[in-house]
Order: structure tokens, then sequence, then C-alpha cells
């Protein structure tokens, strides 16, 4: 029988399905103990904001904050072990071995580490945030809480995710902010692949090293390359000239250019780690 | 069914594992892989499985390239190695989720391969025995009719019943379409299931014969006879006399004694495959 001849070499649905419910079956208690658990984190960190804050706890920019922080921060460490199987030679046998193809496996890795962690984490984030924030409302209501200018401070609202940083910055907006949680998941499911053991705190320092390197590049390099006087005012698009001076000149490209640039970019990078991170799969050897 | 040339294989640049190991694995077979530690046993089995890539030389199993992992492939070739996994689950649940895979998975099967084992069937399969499963994951391996069963060190860790139980199970799975390679050390435990006999050694093979033509070339006998003693491929003492392997010249039928027989070939492997390379007395 000749490989040639094999349909759904890559991609089969059932076989898809079939590798999901293996991976949940295997870690559902994993799982639906750790929903719970970053549930009570949240509510522990939610009433420290409610003893410590005197005057509006739980704000809409705490709340954004919270969800922000806890996102990348469980996302990273849970995409750090989607594919910790390769660190015992036994489970990376069992786990290759599996009938499935390299972008099944992929596939249901980014399931799980992206994609529903995100939305099991969302879920419980509401859970905890709604009556927690309910309760800031009554204490400052009950308490009469004013600024120190002698305002009365009003309720919270519950922030929105849908809306980003509060402020209605159009840079923040919630789909960019998805897309670099993607980005972030999709570097350390590679580090994942990559990195036999300890993948989270190597994965952490090769994206520092990254990120040093990438600084001293546009410091040293990408300024050399200006007109003299000329500096990176921001990590964005803005540059300024004479920045001490008050004849300052800011230059910015426009937005046909940055806003589809940035777009390519954060949408490029994930897939890039993840094409990366199934390249490596299909190459790792156990 | 597997055909290996020119295989080139290293874990480290200058101690390679492999230099041009040439070999062929035909359905219809037991084949018994021998050789000492560290000498690539488990590694061409998991060269043949895809777990590992050769650094040159090509490995075909049944018109796949292992190293590509194709689905289909994975479903027709089974790798028990020495040391595996089994999930924090039941035994119900985990043969359910992962026979799915496999679409020739034969549950009935299973079913009496687990029942001959006495396999327990309540508990979670990683608090089982060791022993108890390897047994699972051997049941399984037959049951999904792969048709290219690598086992790496099956018998290790299974009880004397389990032993007789497991050589039962192997000798009724082999048909024309299958082929069985068991690598070990226990080769008493194995002597009447493998028909082909491979000793590996220093990346290479040492020595590749069938049982039948093992029997037809050598005699394996017990002689007090100094001068038979002295003359023989191979001896070694025993309460009976010397254990001796000697030329088959008078066509005499002897039951081969593997592990002599690999102690042979360790010594005297180029004398020994000398007989096998005249033409046959009979």
């Amino acid at each position: 029988m000749k490989q040639g001849s094999h349909t759904n070499a890559h991609f089969s649905f059932p076989r898809f399905r079939h590798l999901v419910a293996l991976h949940w079956s295997g870690n559902k208690r994993l799982y639906l103990l750790a929903l719970p658990a970053i549930g009570g984190l949240l509510a522990a960190w939610d009433t420290f904001l409610l003893v410590m804050d005197r005057y509006s706890p739980l704000d809409d920019g705490i709340q954004a904050f919270t969800y922000y922080w806890g996102m990348a921060l469980i996302g990273c460490l849970y995409s750090s072990t989607i594919f910790a199987a390769f660190g015992s030679k036994a489970q990376g046998i069992a786990w290759l071995g599996l009938p499935a193809s390299a972008l099944e496996k992929l596939l249901c890795g980014i399931l799980f580490s992206a994609i529903l962690c995100f939305a099991g984490y969302t879920l419980v984030f509401y859970v905890v945030d709604i009556p927690m924030v309910k309760i800031g409302n009554e204490l400052i209501a009950a308490q009469h809480r004013v600024w120190s200018n002698g305002y009365p401070i009003g309720p919270n609202p519950i922030w929105d995710l849908r809306k980003g940083l509060p402020g209605d910055n159009p840079d923040h907006s919630f789909h960019l902010f998805l897309i670099f949680y993607f980005m972030v998941q999709a570097v350390f499911a590679l580090g994942s692949v990559y990195f036999n053991r300890y993948a989270f705190v190597k994965t952490v320092i090769a994206v520092l090293l990254f990120l040093l390197v990438f600084l001293v590049f546009e410091k040293q390099v990408v300024e050399w390359m200006v007109p003299r006087g000329w500096h990176r005012y921001n990590l964005a698009n803005d540059w300024i000239a004479d920045g001490d001076t008050l004849h300052a000149r800011s230059v910015r490209l426009p937005p046909w250019i940055t806003a589809p640039w940035a777009i390519l970019l954060l949408l490029g990078i994930p897939t890039v780690f993840w094409v990366a991170t199934y390249l490596r799969i299909k190459e790792k050897q156990v | 069914m597997v055909s290996i040339e020119n295989l080139h294989f290293a874990y480290r640049r200058r101690k390679p594992v492999f230099s041009g190991l040439n070999l062929a694995l035909r359905p219809g077979h037991i084949y018994g892989l021998l050789g000492r530690n560290g000498m690539g046993k488990s590694t061409l089995l998991r060269s043949i499985g895809g777990f590992l890539f050769p650094h040159r030389g090509r490995i075909d199993v049944m018109g796949f390239t292992p190293g590509q992992r194709l689905p289909a492939f994975l479903q027709r070739v089974f790798l028990l190695p020495e040391d595996f996994y089994l999930p924090p689950m039941d035994l119900e649940r985990w043969v359910g989720l992962y026979s799915a895979f496999y679409p020739a998975f034969d549950r009935e099967l299973f079913r009496r391969a687990a029942a001959g084992f006495e396999l327990p069937t309540d508990g979670r399969l990683d608090q089982l025995s060791y022993g108890q499963q390897k047994k699972t994951l051997i049941c399984f391996a037959l049951a999904t009719k792969a048709n290219v069963l690598l086992l790496d060190e099956p018998t290790n860790g299974l009880d004397i019943v389990s032993k007789g139980q497991f050589r039962k199970v192997m000798a009724g799975a082999v048909d024309e379409d299958r082929c069985i390679v068991i690598s070990t050390h226990q080769i008493k435990d194995l002597e009447n299931l493998i028909d082909r006999v491979t000793i590996i050694d220093e990346g290479k093979i040492l020595f590749d014969q069938t049982i039948d033509a093992i029997s037809e070339r050598l005699l394996f006998r017990l002689s007090y006879d100094a001068e038979e003693t002295a003359g023989a491929l191979y001896s070694e003492d025993s309460f009976r006399g010397s254990a001796l392997i000697l030329p088959n010249i008078t066509g005499e039928d002897s039951r081969p004694d593997l592990e002599m027989l690999y102690k042979a070939v360790m010594l005297r492997g180029e004398r020994v495959n000398q007989l096998f390379s005249q033409k046959s007395h009979r």
C-alpha cells in the first residue's frame, strides 16, 4: 500500500474529534479543578482590593487590569504545558504514536490552550467579577464614600471586555488584545514543544532575550539609519526630531499603512509560531 | 514488509549507533532481536516505528516512510516500548478512547486476550502494577490488528504464567499479513516463540537466520567427549557434561538453544555465519 493513496492524511474531523475527546478525558479532572482554583484566586484578589481601596474598589480600570494580567499569566502557564508529553520518552512515544496527524495534534493543542482556556478563564472571571463589583458598589453606597475633593463616589460598572481597555482608546480594542493573546499563547505553545523540561521558565527567558535584542536593534541600528537628531518616540510608529527643543517635530506613518501593518503583524506572529510548532511536532524524535 | 537500507543513525555525532545497517523483515515471522545493552535494539524499533529519523539511508514500512508518521502508517505499526505510559483512567474508558484511532480494532480479541491475562477490569490504569500495565498494552497492541508489532522487552515484568500466556497469544497472532519483532534479553522466555533470530551488535546485523536454518546448520547437544568439545563452535560446562554447538554435518535434528547461539555469534560470529553461507548438507 502506497502512502500517496491515503486520503485524510493531514486532517480528518472524526480523528480530530477523537483526539479532543481523548485530551478532555485525560485532563478533565485537572481542568475542572483549575477553574474553581482560578476563581478562588480572582476572588481573593478582589477581596484584597475591597479591603485596601477606601475609595472606589474594583473600578473598570482594575477589572481590566485583573482580566488581562490573569489571562496572560494563565494562558502562558497553560500553553507551556500543552505539549508537555515530550518531556518524557514514554509519554512522547504514546502521543506521537497515536494515529492522528501532526496538524490534528496541533489544532487540538490550540483548541484547548488558546480557545477553551480563553473561554474558561473569561467565564470564571465574570462569575467572580460580577458579584464582587456588586459588593464593592454596595460598600460605596452604604458607607457614603466620597473622593478626596468631596465628590460622592458613584457605582462602578461591570467592565465589558468587548470594549477593550477603559477610555474607548481605539488602539486597544478588544480584537487586537485577543490576537495579542493568541500571539503570546503561540510563543509559549512552541516553547512547550521546543523545551523538554522547564518549558515555561525557558520560554520566558527566550522571550526576554528576544526583547532585549529587539530593543538594542531599535536603539542602535534603526536610529543609526534615520537622520541625525531624530529619535524613536515610542515603540509604535512615532518619530520625533529635536525632541529636546521647542521646535520638536513628530512624524507618524498614515493610518492606512500602520493599521493593516498592525493587524498583519498581530495575525502573522501567532501564525508563524503555530506553523513553527507544527513543524517542530513533525520533526520531534523520542 | 520492512526494508532498511544503509541506515545511519547517531545520538551523538562521534558515536554512531548504526552505520550502514541493512535489514529486511518479512510478514509471517516473529523476529527475535537480540543484542547487548546499548547496541541499538530499541533504537532500531523506534526507527521502524517513526520515532527516530535516519541520518542517512532509507526505511520503508509497507510503502510508508516511518518518519512522516502519517495516521495510516501509525494505524498499521504499533510500538510497545520498554518504558510506556498509560493515562489515569479506567480500562473500559481507555480502550474506548484509544481504539477509536484504529479502524481495524477488534474489541472481542482484546476482551479475550485480557481475559487470558486475567487483567483487572476495575481501577485506574496508572495504578496497576508494571506487569499488569504491560499486559494491558500487549492486549491492546494485538487488538489493533497492526501489521507490524514492535515489542521492546515485552516479557520484562511479567510473571511466569503471564510469560506463557504471552507466548501463546503471540504465536496465535502472527499471520501472513503481520510481522512481529521482539527485542529481548530474556531469550529463554521466547525460545519457542520466535522463528527468526536477528543479532545486532555495534550497529550491524551480526546474524540473521530462521530457526529452521539454525536447526539445519547447527547441532546443539551435550557431550562428555573432550575431542568433540575442543572442536565445537561454542561450548559451556553444565551438570550434564558440556553443552556444545557443532556444525550439523550429519543433518541431525536438535533444539536450538538461543542463549548459547547468541554467545557463539558474539564470540565466533564469522565462523558461525560461514556455516550458513555454505550449501545445505541435506
